[in-house]
């Protein structure tokens, strides 16, 4: 993968690439990518791909509420918080 | 069960207090821990409403660090994590404090299930407990670790490549895979949600079924869950043809004469043995990795610094606060494989490899079809090593991922997968693993029964069993 | 000003539309506006580590529904997919949302425009999970995540619509069609219909031009504003030799006007995967059933058949089809054997006006459609006059009575017995000589105020046609 492709794929990971780093990720990432390219040696038109298994019924949940009693326990978990309100730097 | 008795007594009023320094000893060189706080985990379930009667009942366990437990921190073996605090338990873990289980802690694993050694883990380092100098395996290596060792008579990981079954066979103990959609994954943090599940690690069989059979249910938080009566096993567990793995599989030598043994075993036990081969084998790794990534790219994308977890300590905007916590937070290996998730996701790039590796996916389905409508079980290796020394003696990340070839099938398929251990070679555990149809895991549990009986199984020489129930495997 | 002769403008929308549920899309928090802010969350829909969506059924349905009365093709089976992208009101940093098997496709909404029926196509409609929200508050933003989760049914049409006007008739007629299924209350104030547009123009004939996305459009005056400005604008710059810039703008509302939001070259990519926590959903008979139990008859048929068959006005049909609980009201009155243009005049004119005085909807109110049919019944028999009619509705609103107990009770019923008009009239015109004088000599003038003082000897009760004629007998 060349630098171009890394750097448009860290940014819409939103991960950072410190110079540092640009080399060795890269470069495992390149050999990862030429390890993917194995899979080319199937023939795979006419299969249909799987993303679910097993899974034959639908699985819906009735439309009721239960009361979140949780909701003060996750605020806690927030590293900035403004009355009931999770705080970060403005949008600009 | 008779030998359950001591193990209950460990958390009893006098015997508390002993079972904690033992642990704390043991664990000062095996670091199977991040969290050990047995009185904590008492008060998960009001001890006082705990019927004796109840199928775990005062019996402690570890659970894998990427799996939720009220009121304990849920870190993945991650800086990102390192002090959150889950509001909720997992559907497994309720399970388990609902037949009396005790949890005890919180296990190391690489961070956020990404590895094969438990030492891509920020928050502390696993080793062996028959060889110190040697991982433990991973990702699940804590929880197997500190089965191994003797401080819990069982423990919860996760597997998503491996990562219950690869551990569990370097430490010499069982690792259950279960089928996909048997067991919960709610409260379990996503890495790579098609392909992972919650599993059971144990020295002892009736604790793996009994685990398993506790935890095991449809869930309404889980859409991906089957009800397993839906699924009867037409066999009834009975299994008497064995397909084996043949063909060049690159074994070391003391994984290799295990197999042979274990082959022999079988047919000296009266088992029918067919020798097969799996078409897809070779493509099951760049196919498990590219899904795998590809998933976890979105599964970690909800990590930003914002609701939880690490922030950094000053940032202009938004887009610098979510870029600085997680590069701050997240380890090598995990940049790496969001790197790898996002790029195979990229529109002009998803048609070739994502896209691909689903349909790669189900040829490896169509595979597994056709053995099992010819034997009732599979054999096949673990992993091609023993456990690997820490570091630059090890393996390096690229050969370990090469060497998840044998198990990321039963992850790809969705199977039932059982590392069992056979015996010791070189100072070191050595195991095979079975697979069996989606939803037959007790054809899983008989094989390991009768195979045990043939089998010598040794215990880790620094770690003797601490208590009655864990000696007497042969 | 537009160059209607030289180019087309295209206009296509997507317009979000929350649906009302109890609970969210994917947890069992409540669905509900207003509260204080980060109370309904949990586990789920504040995106915790190991947490995962439960899919709410009724959201599936109400989609579903809404996608049925848009004449979509229904699918037998739909995906939810990840919309990856980093905002920091979308916990998950990815929308679980529809992209390649969308809940309905290929349907169409009829509008009218200056009386003729036109029809847009919608290319699909899908179901998704809102995001959260943020006030922006000097150098922080504050995030309030109770609207995460909120089932958000997104409709997606072609680009047939021409004009802004068109787009905001469009919209009046979707959150006329949402509301009379019941699935969402439509306000676009409330942020419970939003609405993105794109817009092109191009040389006439030569089909789509560069395509612009306008976004922010909070309410239908704006969609309305936005859409002719970014036709003017986009005009002008084609009538200067120019080209359009592909980008998206934001309506901004304090100058009336679109402004660059960001431009398309760093475009996203959203890298799309079916969400591996949610099976596919596929319908079943019984579903499709359910559906069909639901699905009513649709506001502009309605109000076509208002017309039609029951020979009201056109600006009637509009007033009582807006709200299905008004128009079924007003026919819930006419099975009472009263007549439809009658009850629509009364309807919309005095009936309306007391309900808007009482904040009552007609349903709720003590004027129920056997009250409204019988009042009509009595003016019918001849038993109260028009006036006495509004006086005694007055009184079912007050006292919460039948109009014939009212009438009774009060005395109101009509006096049109000749001998006791006599007797009040014959006294009036004693009473006032020097009225009756003036209209013997030609004025006619004073006729009104001698009908007035019989009137209101009778206690408003004469029936005024025979007064009338019996003052003419006496003065003609
Ligand atoms: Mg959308
Ligand atoms: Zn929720």
């Amino acid at each position: 993968m060349d630098i171009a492709e890394l750097y448009t794929t860290a940014e819409l990971a939103q991960i950072k690439l410190e110079d540092s780093e640009v080399e060795s990720l890269g470069g495992e990432v390149s050999q990862m990518v030429a390890y993917f390219k194995k899979m080319m040696e199937v023939s795979v038109d006419a299969l249909e791909p799987t993303t679910h298994a097993f899974i034959k019924k639908n699985r819906l949940r009735p439309d009721t509420f239960h009361p979140s009693t949780l909701a003060d326990d996750i605020l806690e978990q927030s590293p900035d918080l403004e009355d009931r309100f999770i705080c970060i730097p403005n949008v600009l | 069960m008779t030998q359950q008795i001591n193990w209950k007594e460990t958390l009893a009023d006098g015997g508390q207090k002993a079972y904690i320094a033992e642990v704390k000893k043991r664990d000062a060189l095996v670091g199977s821990f991040l969290e050990f706080d047995p009185p904590r985990g008492k008060m998960a379930r009001p001890q006082a409403e705990v019927q004796t009667t109840e199928e775990l009942a005062g019996i402690p366990f570890a659970i894998k660090d990427n799996i939720a437990l009220r009121n304990f921190k849920l870190t993945c073996g991650s800086k990102m994590l390192a002090h959150f605090v889950s509001p909720y338990s997992a559907t497994a873990v309720e399970k388990i404090l609902a037949a009396g289980g005790i949890p005890v802690g919180k296990t190391n694993m690489d961070e956020f299930g990404m590895g094969s050694s438990t030492d891509t883990s920020a928050l502390g380092t696993t080793s062996n407990p028959w060889d110190l100098t040697k991982v433990a395996g991973g990702s699940s290596g804590g929880s197997a670790a500190a089965v191994a060792a003797g401080l819990v008579p069982f423990a919860l990981g996760t597997d998503t490549g491996g990562s219950v079954r690869q551990p569990a066979n370097f430490c010499g103990v069982y690792g259950l895979k279960p089928t996909y959609g048997a067991v919960s994954r709610y409260g379990l943090v996503a890495y790579a949600s098609s392909l992972e599940t919650i599993g059971v690690v144990a020295r002892e069989i009736p604790y793996l079924e009994k685990v398993f059979n506790t935890i095991r249910d449809q869930d309404e938080k889980d859409n991906t869950t089957a009800d397993w009566r839906d699924f009867s096993d037409p066999k009834e567990g009975e299994v008497t043809k064995i397909g084996v793995l043949t063909g060049s599989l690159g074994l070391d030598p003391g994984v290799a004469e295990a197999y042979a043994q274990v082959r022999q075993e079988l047919l000296a036990l009266g088992y029918e043995i067919v020798e097969m081969q799996l078409p897809m084998l070779d493509y099951a790794v760049p196919a498990y990795y590219t899904i795998a990534t590809a998933e976890a790219s979105a599964n970690l994308a909800r990590f930003n610094g914002i609701r939880y977890g690490h922030r950094p300590v000053y940032s202009e905007n938004p887009e610098e606060l979510v870029q600085k916590s997680r590069d701050e937070g997240f380890g090598a290996e995990v940049k790496l494989r969001i790197l790898l998730g996002t790029y195979v996701l990229r529109s002009g790039f998803q048609d070739q490899f994502y896209l691909r590796a689903q349909k790669i996916r189900t040829a490896l389905v169509r595979d597994f079809d056709k053995v099992f409508s010819q034997v009732d079980g599979f054999l096949l290796p673990v992993f091609p090593t023993q456990a690997f020394s820490h570091g630059d003696g090890g393996l390096d990340p690229f050969q370990q991922k090469v060497a998840d070839k044998f198990t990321t099938t039963a992850n790809l398929t969705g199977l039932p997968a059982l590392a069992i251990p056979t015996g010791v070679s070189g100072g070191l555990p050595t195991g095979v693993q079975f697979m069996a149809p989606a939803f037959c895991e007790d054809r899983l549990f008989g094989l390991a029964r009768r195979l045990k009986s043939n089998l010598t199984l040794g215990e880790p020489p620094e770690f003797p069993a601490l208590y009655a129930g864990q000696e007497g495997r042969s | 000003m537009r160059y209607p002769t030289k180019y087309d403008s295209f206009v296509g929308l997507e317009i979000h539309v929350q649906l009302t549920t109890e609970s969210k899309i994917f947890c069992g928090c409540r669905n509900r506006f207003g509260d204080e802010p980060n109370t309904n969350v949990c586990p789920v829909c504040m995106g915790l580590p190991g947490s995962l969506p439960s899919l709410n059924q009724e959201a599936m349905s109400k989609a579903y529904l809404v996608a049925k009365a848009l004449h979509c093709d229904l699918a037998d089976t739909c995906l939810f997919e990840r919309k990856n992208y980093f905002y920091p009101d979308l916990p998950k940093n990815y929308q679980i949302s529809q992209f390649a098997k969308p809940l309905g496709t290929n349907g169409w909404i009829d509008i009218v425009v200056d009386g003729v029926t036109k029809r847009v196509r919608i290319h699909e409609c899908h179901l998704e999970e809102d995001a959260g929200k943020m006030i922006h508050a000097g150098d922080m933003s504050l995030v309030d995540y109770n609207r995460t989760g909120t089932p958000l049914l997104e409709i997606v049409t072609e680009p047939d619509l021409n004009l802004g006007e068109e787009a905001e008739i469009l919209i009046h007629e979707l959150r006329r069609i949402v509301r009379y299924l019941g699935v969402s209350d439509g306000n676009m104030d409330e942020g419970s219909m939003r609405c993105d547009a794109n817009v092109s123009v191009n040389t006439k004939g030569a089909g789509l031009g560069r395509k612009v996305e306008v976004k922010n459009l909070n309410s239908s005056r704006f969609v309305r504003l936005s859409l002719n400005y970014e036709i003017d604008r986009q005009t002008e710059i084609l009538e200067d030799g120019g080209t359009v810039v592909q980008e998206t703008r934001l309506w901004n509302e304090n100058r009336d006007q679109t402004i660059v939001m960001r431009s398309k070259e760093n475009a996203n990519d959203y890298r799309y995967f079916p969400e591996p926590d949610l099976p596919p959903f596929r319908t079943t008979p019984e579903f499709l059933a359910d559906l069909e139990t639901r699905i009513v008859e649709l506001p502009l048929d309605r109000r076509v058949r208002l017309v039609s068959t029951l020979g009201i006005s056109q600006t009637q049909a509009e007033v009582i089809g807006e709200e299905k609980a008004n128009a079924d009201y007003f026919e819930k009155v006419l099975e009472y054997g009263a007549d439809g243009p009658t009850v629509a005049t009364w309807m919309t004119g005095d009936v309306q006006k007391l309900l808007n005085r009482t904040g009552q909807s007609a349903a709720e109110s003590p004027l129920t459609p056997e009250r409204f049919a019988e009042l009509l019944t009595l003016m019918a028999e001849g038993k109260i006059h028009g006036k006495i009619a509004k006086t005694i509705l007055e009184l079912v609103f007050e006292k919460n009575k039948n109009p014939r107990v009212i009438m009774a009770e009060q005395g109101l019923e009509q006096m049109n017995d000749s001998g006791e008009l006599a007797k009040l009239v014959s006294q009036v015109l004693v009473d006032n000589p020097v009225a009756v004088e003036q209209i013997k000599a030609g004025d006619t003038k004073p006729m009104g105020f001698l009908m007035g003082q019989v009137m209101k000897a009778s206690g408003g009760r004469a029936e005024p046609g025979m007064v009338q004629k019996m003052l003419k007998e006496h003065l003609g």
